[in-house]
């Protein structure tokens, strides 16, 4: 036992020579010492015999520190009180202070005992931390601990047992365990605020088995084995720990809220109804973003569209491919009458122009699938309205109009002043482009329908009125008839287009130049040329103010006959030796006509303010195509046109003629929008090698069908939600529907469908989610 | 052989590319049904070729039809990068990438101006992340522990008086109130700033609102929210909660019939009122509400037809700084009989530090506070060229018009609060402790919040789409169809739990500086790196 005195004639030894001088003395072998200590820090450690035994150190006054950072085997018994950071950082020593301990007892200590036989003061037991290589450091405390106590634990036992504390509103200070992660701390009495993350429970058997285990040695120590029975009453304690972390309750924190006290209902349940049900960000039904149309033939086919007849090809090809071919070829019929003549023959086609097919490699070939219903009989109508009509003039207008009315049932008659029904077709248009026994059939067809034709038959003002007076309607569809030419100089000189190629189809051979001019490059201009070649001409140029009008291959026939197209050329004079440009040059002919177009002669209609007209020649019919009561008018009267432009419009004069003679209210000529090009779904169809055509009616596997279903079922086989069906009726049609409860509007059908026949347009079904509120008094 | 034209728009001139992986696509659909904005959609293209099979040249053509997911090229139904398509995706076989060879803004004016949402795009540079919290007690005085010590984390909001100028006198040894003073209340640093009812759906004010509510009464956190101006629920009038809303009027006045007429049922005074004379994305320019989005309900609260909705620039009664300072003050204050702080809020201004003064100098001492808000705030629909190129920034505002009132010593007596951008990068607690540093008494936020409800619009031009009422996430939205789409209890949890964290976080800087109050004008606690900012903001430069 070495025995160290600090003071000495009141000289104080510093705690740098007694802390030397301890280290000298266990080196040297000694193990026990009885220090009187006069507050001088760290009293204990670190130190230890070289040979294991044990160092037990007896402390009277000691300063901060006493017991800091003891290894295993040193014990440090301090009499009385003791002052901040008992046992700090203690590894393993046991520390006896019987009295009560400065701030910060215990404090990062993670082995040993440190036993308290008084209070301890704040932040004891702090950062405590048990390495699991070593036994977990235990801290008693008799009576009770200062604020913030046991801040930042990680592991460890701390025991504060409440003695002679009652006078406290808490014996673990206020705040304790702020920042405990690890550890125990078991009490004995009123405990204050610690934090929400701390769990405060009942002590179970483990618990109590080590404290009763450690209750006798710990009393011994600080000399008050009287309070053993006291201090065993597990009841009274509690135990204070790190609590299980519940993120999944928490979540429910704001709901609960909501439900239980938040405004009932929701702040907004005046104006809107809300059930607060969350929806997925894909919905079906009600909800759905967007909805699928199934809507076909909504749209007319480029084709239809492009046609000013109006046939729908795409529906010719849709009964091909359904089959029947006879519904097919009779369904032209129900546009027009002359599928051969104009259709088959002389139409430049331009619903080929427009064809989608065309756009992929070549288009579907409608003109001669036309031919096919060249002659083709149809019924006469079943039922006769005994409606009398009367159509004035025997060309493509009339005769369309006449087709359609007398197909409805009522009695048409035509009028014509030529000998010969039939118009520009058997007049003008050259035998050598329109076979004349194919045009003598289709007319024989009008007839079979129960149009009566009265050719020869010049009608003037008073036949008109009388015609008028007979009739329920009249139409008047004579076209234009009189070439227009302009005031040149020698005028005198021109011979008359029309006169000269009417004059050629009724076989009389008009006198023909061996240098013919032509006056006007368009089709008409194309077939005068034709017509000079064929009574004799050697050399044919045709003359135009601007770039031709005509169709290439017209103007490539009569380029391949040796003919030429001169433009720019503007006509200055003429003269028996030719013709003068304004820009002096000159053209030599034997013989000039001119081909710029023909206007009407109206000369038989009476004079009535009604009749409205264009620069004095055509006519401007109203929104119903009447002119004035009881007529109507349609073809090159009302614009100057192609033969299909004058067919379209007698079916459109018909529409309302019929409208007008039954009484029915004026609903608009149907027609149809033309369908979008990005509906159509060309990918799915194989490019064709242009000489692979076959016949017409096979294009129904090349007619890409825009705008109407060819039942293909893309769209049923690719929805992803398998909404679609297919439903068939009785007459054989069908049906695709979109079932609401499973669609969840993604528009793969619309995507999908080759035809363009799905739409996908944004769910227009109203959602009545907010009002107005309601007025409250006051 | 493709038909296009190079005037022809293509998705390269678009903002956003859509990158999609065909391999992966299982055609289900999720991710056209779910895009609002119709910018995808289904197609079918073609794999026509012609191979060779053997070992002499034989061809063999083949024809195959494949449907995929394709980009709109529209300059109208345009990707906006929101990438819903990606989160619906279950094989992640697609998502919206930024193009930076984008010609949409400069394409799409033929409509007019171009108008969207958001934030700024072009000025979002941050004054406040080159500002470093550079003061922590070290050696000289311990820092504070942010989670075990007592924080002072509240702000006035209201007029405060000077000590010389609380009416107090001493009656029979006992201090006595003589007169009357101007209301006051402490208040959370943290406002919750000004989304119009009309701007967002029901479903998210409510849930802005609900998070008010439950960070008052459930967790001691005294926030406040502002209206904004398109009036205010009705229920909510008539409720306890009114206590925790501010109620804003602004230019348009819109709401306030609803909101007279429910004065008399009101069980408790609002908040306060704040006067709103313009905003930081469109200073100078009037709230707008696009047609789109006033639906039923916003026409009865608002008392208009469906139609495009523009406030004036300005206060049509007002004509000059004294007027809007007294006349709608006083008007203001009248309402609720003198019981409730009237503030004002302006767009940040190189004229703030005037305004500042006017207020000030007021005798009758009924300003109860200056919201400053920075060309970096956000708003539900402006004119792009209002949002990119007009505007100020707010950190320096905040510094001069805080130094001025210094100056004359009268700083804190009309509490100063500074927003736009604030949290912008991310950490509101930041932001708003180094405002309060430059001598805020608090900061206003609007847009995080609605990026906590779900909001996936940001400030590199992602979505910023609240003006077309096709919000993907139903926040900035009236169609019904997308508002259901939000969870309230989940977006008010969000920003529940945002606040809660941004409160440790302010205790996080307050604790390394020693301050256990706020730290209102302690610029001492701020270095920058930047010499400029230094010298305008007056703080340590360091480096």
């Amino acid at each position: 036992m070495l025995k160290i005195e600090t003071m000495k004639d009141n000289e104080r030894m510093s705690t740098q020579d007694l802390l030397l001088k301890i280290e000298d003395a266990v080196k040297n072998g000694e193990t026990e010492f009885d220090i009187a200590a006069s507050g001088q820090h760290d009293i204990g450690g670190p130190l230890w015999n070289a040979e294991g035994k044990k160092l037990f150190f007896h402390v009277t006054n000691a300063g901060q520190r006493v017991g800091s950072m003891c290894l295993p085997g040193t014990e440090i018994v301090v009499d009385e009180s003791a002052s901040a950071d008992v046992g700090w950082l203690n590894s393993g020593g046991v520390i006896t202070v019987r009295g009560d301990a400065g701030d910060t007892a215990g404090h990062c200590s993670s082995g040993g005992k440190i036993f308290i036989g008084g209070r301890a003061g704040t932040r004891t037991g702090s950062l405590m931390k048990h390495d699991p290589l070593y036994e977990e450091p235990e801290l008693w405390v008799l009576k009770n601990v200062g604020s913030f106590s046991f801040e930042f634990m990680g592991g460890g036992k701390a025991v504060v047992c409440g003695e002679d504390a009652e006078e406290f509103a808490s014996v673990l200070g206020e705040r304790a365990c702020v920042g405990m992660v690890g550890g125990v701390v078991y009490v004995r009495g009123k405990i204050g605020s610690y934090p929400k993350n701390i769990a405060c429970s009942e002590l179970d058997e483990n618990d109590i088995n080590f404290l009763s285990g450690g209750m006798g040695e710990f009393l011994e120590k600080i000399g008050r084995t009287e309070l053993r029975e006291k201090l065993s009453r597990w009841q009274e304690w509690r135990k204070l720990q790190p609590a299980q972390q519940n993120a999944a309750g928490k979540t429910d924190d704001v709901k609960s809220f909501h439900q239980k006290e938040w405004v009932k209902g929701g702040i907004f349940a005046d104006v809107a109804k809300d059930d607060f049900e969350v929806h997925n960000t894909i919905s079906t039904g009600l909800y759905r973003l967007r909805v699928p149309t199934w809507e076909n033939a909504k749209y007319a086919a480029p084709c239809e569209f492009s046609c000013p007849t109006g046939i729908p090809t795409e529906q010719r090809y849709a009964l091909l491919r359904a089959g029947k071919d006879e519904e097919a070829f009779q369904l032209e019929l129900d546009y027009t009458p002359f599928p051969g003549s104009v259709c088959g023959s002389v139409c430049p086609n331009p619903c080929m122009e427009g064809c989608t097919r065309g756009t992929i490699d070549e288009p579907i070939q409608i003109g001669e699938l036309g031919f096919k219903s060249s002659f083709l009989p149809v019924k006469p109508p079943s039922v006769k309205t005994g409606k009398k009509i009367s159509v004035i003039g025997g060309g493509v207008a009339g005769l369309s109009a006449a087709w359609q009315l007398a197909r409805k049932g009522h009695d048409v008659t035509v009028y014509d002043e030529d000998e010969h029904i039939g118009g520009k077709l058997e007049q003008v248009i050259p035998r050598g482009r329109l076979s004349h026994e194919l045009l003598k059939a289709e007319l024989k067809r009008i007839e079979s329908v129960g149009v009566k034709f009265v050719s020869s038959y010049k009608v003037d003002k008073e036949k008109f009125a009388s015609i008028r007076e007979t009739s329920d309607a009249v139409i008047v569809a004579t076209g234009g008839t009189k070439s227009r030419f302009f005031p040149w100089e020698g005028k005198e000189h021109l011979t008359m287009g029309l006169q000269y190629l009417k004059a050629i189809n009724r076989g009389e051979k008009p006198k023909t130049g061996k240098r013919v001019v032509v006056i006007g490059a368009g089709n008409s201009g194309m077939d005068t040329c034709r017509g000079a070649y064929e009574m004799g001409a050697q050399t044919v140029i045709a003359v135009d103010v601007q770039k031709p009008a005509a169709f290439q291959h017209e103007i490539d026939y009569i380029e391949s006959l040796g003919g030429k197209i001169v433009w720019p050329f503007f006509t200055q004079k003429i003269t028996p030796e030719g013709i003068y440009g304004n820009d002096g040059r000159f053209i030599p002919a034997d013989q000039v006509i001119v081909s710029i177009g023909e206007e009407p002669v109206l000369d038989f209609l009476p004079d009535d303010e009604n009749i409205q007209k264009f620069r004095g020649s055509w006519l401007v019919p109203n929104k119903d195509k009447s002119v004035t009561s009881k007529v109507f008018a349609a073809g090159d009267v009302i614009k100057p046109g192609r033969l299909t432009d004058a067919i379209g419009d007698g079916r459109r004069t018909a529409w309302y003629v019929d409208l007008f003679v039954m009484g029915k209210s004026i609903e608009p000529f149907p027609e149809k929008q033309k369908i979008p090009a990005e509906r159509i779904g060309k990918a799915y169809f194989d490019k064709c090698h242009h000489c692979n055509l076959g016949d017409a009616a096979d294009d129904k596997v090349r007619c890409v069908s825009c705008g109407t279903c060819r039942d293909c079922k893309m769209c049923l086989e690719s929805c992803p939600e398998k909404a679609i069906s297919r439903i068939e009726k009785a007459d054989g049609s069908w049906e695709y529907v979109s079932d609401p409860n499973r669609c969840i509007g993604c528009g793969m059908c619309a995507g999908v469908c080759p035809c363009g026949v799905w739409s996908i347009d944004d769910n227009p079904e109203e959602i009545k989610m907010y009002t107005t509120g309601e007025k409250v008094a006051g | 052989m493709e038909a296009v034209k190079t005037q022809d728009v293509g998705v390269n001139d678009l903002p956003w590319k859509i990158e999609y992986h065909a391999e992966r696509c299982t055609m289900c659909g999720s991710c056209v049904a779910g895009c609002t904005f119709k910018a995808i959609k289904v197609e079918v293209q073609k794999k026509s070729m012609t191979h060779s099979e053997g070992s002499v040249p034989t061809p063999v053509h083949t024809h195959i039809a494949i449907p995929i997911i394709k980009q709109v090229a529209s300059l109208t139904d345009f990707c906006r990068g929101c990438g819903m398509c990606e989160k619906v995706c279950p094989n992640n076989a697609i998502h919206p990438v930024r193009n930076p060879d984008s010609r949409k803004t400069l394409l799409s004016r033929d409509a007019g101006p171009i108008k969207r949402g958001g934030r700024t795009n072009l000025n979002a540079q941050r004054t406040l992340d080159s500002i470093i919290v550079g003061r922590i007690s070290q050696m000289t005085d311990p820092s504070l522990d942010s989670a075990r010590h007592t924080f002072d984390i509240r702000s006035p909001f209201g007029r405060v008086l000077s000590s010389k100028e609380l009416p107090f006198e001493v009656v029979d040894g006992k201090l006595v109130q003589k007169g009357k003073t101007p209301p006051v209340h402490f208040i959370y640093p943290l406002i919750f700033s000004d989304m119009s009812i009309g701007a967002l759906s029901t479903r998210a004010w409510e849930a802005v609102a609900l998070a008010v509510g439950y960070l008052n009464e459930k967790c001691n956190i005294p926030i406040r929210m502002s209206s904004g101006e398109g009036g205010m629920p009705g229920n909510l009038l008539k409720s306890d909660y009114l206590k925790y809303f501010i109620i804003q009027i602004a230019s348009g006045h819109f709401g306030w019939n609803r909101i007279i007429k429910a004065i008399p049922h009101m069980v408790t005074d609002p908040a306060g009122i704040l006067i709103k004379i313009g905003q930081g994305a469109k200073p100078g320019d009037g709230g707008l509400l696009p047609s789109a989005k006033v639906a039923e309900h916003i026409q009865a609260i608002r008392g208009v037809p469906k139609a495009t909705l523009s406030s004036p620039p300005n206060h049509q009664g007002l004509y000059s700084i004294e007027e809007s300072v007294q006349k709608m003050h006083l008007s203001m204050n009248a309402a609720f009989g003198f019981r409730v702080p009237v503030a004002i809020k302006c767009a940040a201004s190189s004229t703030s530090v005037s305004v500042y003064n006017n207020l000030l100098r007021d005798p009758y001492k009924i300003c109860g506070g200056f919201f400053i808000d920075g060309i970096q705030g956000g708003t539900g629909a402006a004119n792009e060229v209002s949002l990119d190129h007009t505007g100020h920034p707010v950190v320096s505002k905040i510094r001069d018009c805080y130094l001025a009132a210094v100056n004359q010593g009268l700083q804190g007596q009309i509490p100063l609060y500074g927003g736009g951008g604030i949290g912008m990068t991310g950490n509101a607690a930041a932001d708003a402790f180094k405002m309060m540093c430059l001598g805020a008494n608090g900061v206003f936020v609007g847009k995080i919040l609605i990026q906590l409800l779900g909001c996936v619009g940001n400030e590199q031009g992602r979505c910023n789409a609240c003006n077309t009422g096709k919000c993907p996430t139903g926040i900035c939205t009236q169609d019904p169809r997308l508002v259901k789409r939000l969870d309230i209890d989940k977006g008010a949890q969000k920003i529940v739990d945002y606040v809660l964290a941004f409160d440790s976080e302010l205790k996080k800087l307050m604790a390394p500086i020693g301050n256990s109050s706020l730290p209102i004008g302690r610029s001492d606690a701020l270095v920058t790196t930047d010499k400029a900012i230094s010298d305008k903001l007056g703080i340590q430069y360091a480096c």
